[in-house]
């Protein structure tokens, strides 16, 4: 009696244990049938999956940041006259370092913001004139900007922290030298403070102007997502591949004007290829006379420039870093060529 | 039989009051005060357990084996990130798997990393020594696996139990000698499969399996079940004299079957994961390694009738395992089964030893403190370690 009692025991025991341990070997054996999914690898194949696509495409539905919308827009601030004739452009730019955003499809990092994004507005001013940042610090920690150009000390960002929850500043500078550069926070620890977004493009315009064109702002950056001091994302203008999926439209015959700026951390070296065509880079964009004619640039860090170039063929034309890692992790886009309205009519002119 | 009933049901439930009050606590402590003890950062972690590789693809299975749920958003081959699926879904709870299928051309021998990132940009990874591709379930391979098995597990015991007819016409206390030889080779079996599974732990199996207390867990499991049925089948054969060694022979025979199950499937999922070549050199070592475990189960066996039948079936008993064992680890590998038998295998020799410790004791008058056991327990110890050099 006491003997089978204890056998009862012993396999119940037994079923338990190998139940359980069952239960660790073939986890989700009971899975519903889902309908199928398909999606395009990089070489153009095409998949069938039961279960859900993991592509760093991005859908405008989860968007909160249009690097689309940022491509082209330029802030020129709210202008006034001085009593000296000096224009005067006014800016408000608002840190914040409590953002979630989602960056790539599916990963949420936490992005310090001037303005809300990733990079902040891109400010834009002539040679000359004053520019104005009215500065507000709603962070949890103290943060500056600092511009890189000729300005005085005082107003270069660094020695002055603006405090969290409200601290204010302002900057006052003459817009200078002609060209394209950076601003980014320059508190304590720098790298820190850069890596997590804040940072943004400042343009100086000539007085007399640059030729006309379709002009837009790159920043190549990176995104360290678990902190191991190793970028897991590269990109144009923060998301990754999103001007691979979503391609920037221009015309054929009509000069493209790209404001390049490279803020990734982490690695020594960033460059830019342009496929099918070559470029004229003005190195910081000081000077009005490019230094060189060629589809390959190699910038360090905050090393920036402008490329002017134009397309005589329409079609569907890469440009990436031609270090394929951060290609491949990324830093990728399309320009998609398009007929020249405009050009058409001229081309039967040339023809004749 | 009234009062016998009423102490039952108060014996019952002063049982079951504990396990309310637990049940109370923990209810308690995830619910409305949920955040009592929400103190520290509760990070995601994602194991990739397997990896394999197949026509213009990688499959990687990933498991969860943090303490919340994760979100797999992205993977990565040799980490750049490449569009992938994941089936059935993205959101792994804990414990739940999926499989990540990676369209890539790689090619063969070459190490790859596959990555795996989840919804907060934490990145985990996996390297593959050099990629082959995936075994799949056909004749052939059934066939191969079915060769292996055979000679790692039914030949050498086949032949450790021609032994037998020599241990017959020995003296007794020789015959001790060879008996404790035995407890010496299922000693160090046993050590060597824990040590295996700490191996495959270490290798393969998330932190929070606790891969060393599993093991632990499962050899004692294995070990007093074994003991408990081990001691029901020798009092049953203790009406006739003959019957008895039979089944220690027998007890032998099932305990290094189950040892070479877990050995089998070791094998199986080294060549199913690439991660060795299984060579001519490998096979001898293991053979002769195993040739000892014939020579187990024909020790105590000598002391019975010649039973030619029972003797090969105990053969088949102890070896056949390693077929199945290299079948499954060949086909279907998860490191926790793998552990679990291996453990199981190693539980079951212990008992083995320890069983015919008992039948040497009864024997020898000396027992431990006599010459020739004490010589028989080294001198398989050392049998043993000198051959495991060749595996």
């Amino acid at each position: 009696m006491k003997n089978s009692k204890t056998s009862i025991m012993i396999s119940i025991l037994a079923i338990v244990s190998v139940a359980s341990s069952l239960y660790f070997v073939i986890p989700g054996s009971i899975e519903a049938q889902s309908e199928e999914k398909t999606f395009v690898t990089h070489n153009g194949g095409i998949v069938r999956t039961t279960g859900e696509v993991l592509d760093p495409l991005y859908t405008s539905a989860t968007m909160k940041f249009d690097p689309m919308e940022y491509l082209r827009e330029f802030n020129y601030g709210r202008v006034s006259q001085l009593p000296d004739g000096i224009t005067l452009r006014e800016f408000t730019i608002i840190a914040e370092d409590d953002k979630i955003m989602e960056v790539s499809p599916g990963v949420f990092y936490n992005v310090w913001t001037f303005n809300g994004t990733v990079p902040g507005p891109t400010i834009r001013a002539t040679e000359g004139d004053m520019v104005r940042i009215n500065f507000i610090n709603n962070g949890s920690k103290s943060h500056t900007m600092h511009f890189h150009g000729i300005h005085p000390a005082e107003m270069d960002g660094v020695f002055e922290p603006v405090g969290p929850g409200g601290g204010q500043f302002t900057y006052e500078f003459e817009a200078g030298p002609v060209g394209v550069h950076p601003y980014h926070c320059h508190m304590m620890p720098l790298e820190e403070h850069i890596v997590h977004g804040l940072y943004g493009v400042y343009i100086v315009d000539p007085k007399e102007g640059r030729a006309p064109a379709d002009e837009m702002v790159m920043v190549l950056n990176g995104l360290d997502t678990d902190f191991d001091t190793e970028n897991n994302f590269y990109a144009a203008n923060t998301i990754p591949f999103y001007y691979q999926h979503h391609p920037i439209q221009i015309n054929t015959d009509e000069l493209i004007r790209v404001y390049v700026v490279n803020m990734v951390e982490f690695d020594p070296v960033n460059n830019l290829h342009l496929h099918g065509n070559l470029y004229h880079y003005y190195p910081t964009g000081t000077d009005t006379v490019p230094s060189f004619y060629t589809d390959m640039i190699t910038l360090s860090q905050t090393e920036r420039g402008i490329i002017e170039f134009e397309y005589d063929y329409p079609g569907k034309y890469l440009f990436h870093a031609h270090k394929v890692e951060f290609s491949e992790k990324g830093w990728i886009g399309i320009f998609l060529v398009k007929e020249n309205p405009k050009s058409a009519s001229i081309g039967v002119e040339y023809g004749s | 039989m009234e009062v016998n009933k009423t102490s039952k049901g108060k014996l019952l439930a002063s049982g079951l009051i504990p396990f309310v009050f637990v049940i109370l606590l923990i209810v308690y402590l995830f619910g409305s005060s949920g955040d009592l003890l929400d103190v520290g950062v509760s990070l995601p972690e994602v194991t990739i357990e397997k990896i394999v590789f197949v026509d213009g693809e990688i499959q990687a299975t990933v498991r969860n084996t943090g303490h919340i749920p994760v979100e797999v958003v992205m993977a990565d081959v040799n980490d750049r990130i490449q569009p992938a699926a994941i089936e059935p879904d993205r959101f792994l709870n804990r414990f739940e798997t999926a499989l990540v299928r990676i369209p890539f051309e790689w090619n063969e021998s070459e190490p790859y990393t596959v990555g795996i990132t989840t919804e907060d940009g934490t990145r985990f990874e996996k390297e593959i020594k050099a990629a082959t591709q995936a075994l799949k379930p056909s004749g052939e391979l059934v066939g191969y696996f079915a060769i292996i098995g055979t000679y790692v597990g039914i030949i050498p015991v086949m032949i450790g139990l021609l032994w037998l007819p020599f241990i017959k016409r020995i003296s007794k206390a020789k015959y001790n000698f060879f008996l404790a030889i035995t407890v010496g080779l299922l000693l160090f079996l046993g050590i060597d499969a824990i040590e295996e599974a700490t191996e495959v732990s270490a290798k393969f199996l998330a932190g929070s399996f606790n891969g060393i207390l599993l093991i632990a867990t499962v050899v004692i499991l294995s070990f007093l079940g074994l003991y408990y049925s081990g001691n029901k089948l020798v009092k049953r054969a203790d009406a006739s004299p003959y019957a008895k060694p039979v089944a220690l022979g027998l007890m032998i025979a099932i305990g290094i079957g189950l040892h070479n199950f877990g050995e089998g499937l070791a094998i199986g999922a080294a060549v199913g994961l690439g991660e060795v070549a299984f060579s001519t050199f490998l096979l001898v070592g293991f053979a002769l390694h195993n040739t000892s475990e014939g020579f187990a189960i024909a020790a105590p066996m000598a002391k019975g009738k010649p039973m030619i039948g029972k003797l090969v079936g105990m053969g088949l008993i102890a070896g056949s395992p390693a077929i199945f064992g290299a079948w499954i680890g060949g086909f279907a590998y998860s490191p926790f089964t793998s552990i679990v038998f291996l453990s199981i295998g190693s539980g079951a020799i212990f008992q083995v030893a320890v069983a015919i410790l008992g039948w040497i004791r009864k024997e020898d008058d000396k027992f431990l403190a006599s010459a020739s056991v004490v010589a028989g327990i080294a001198a398989g110890m050392l049998i043993m370690y000198i051959t495991s050099i060749l595996v």
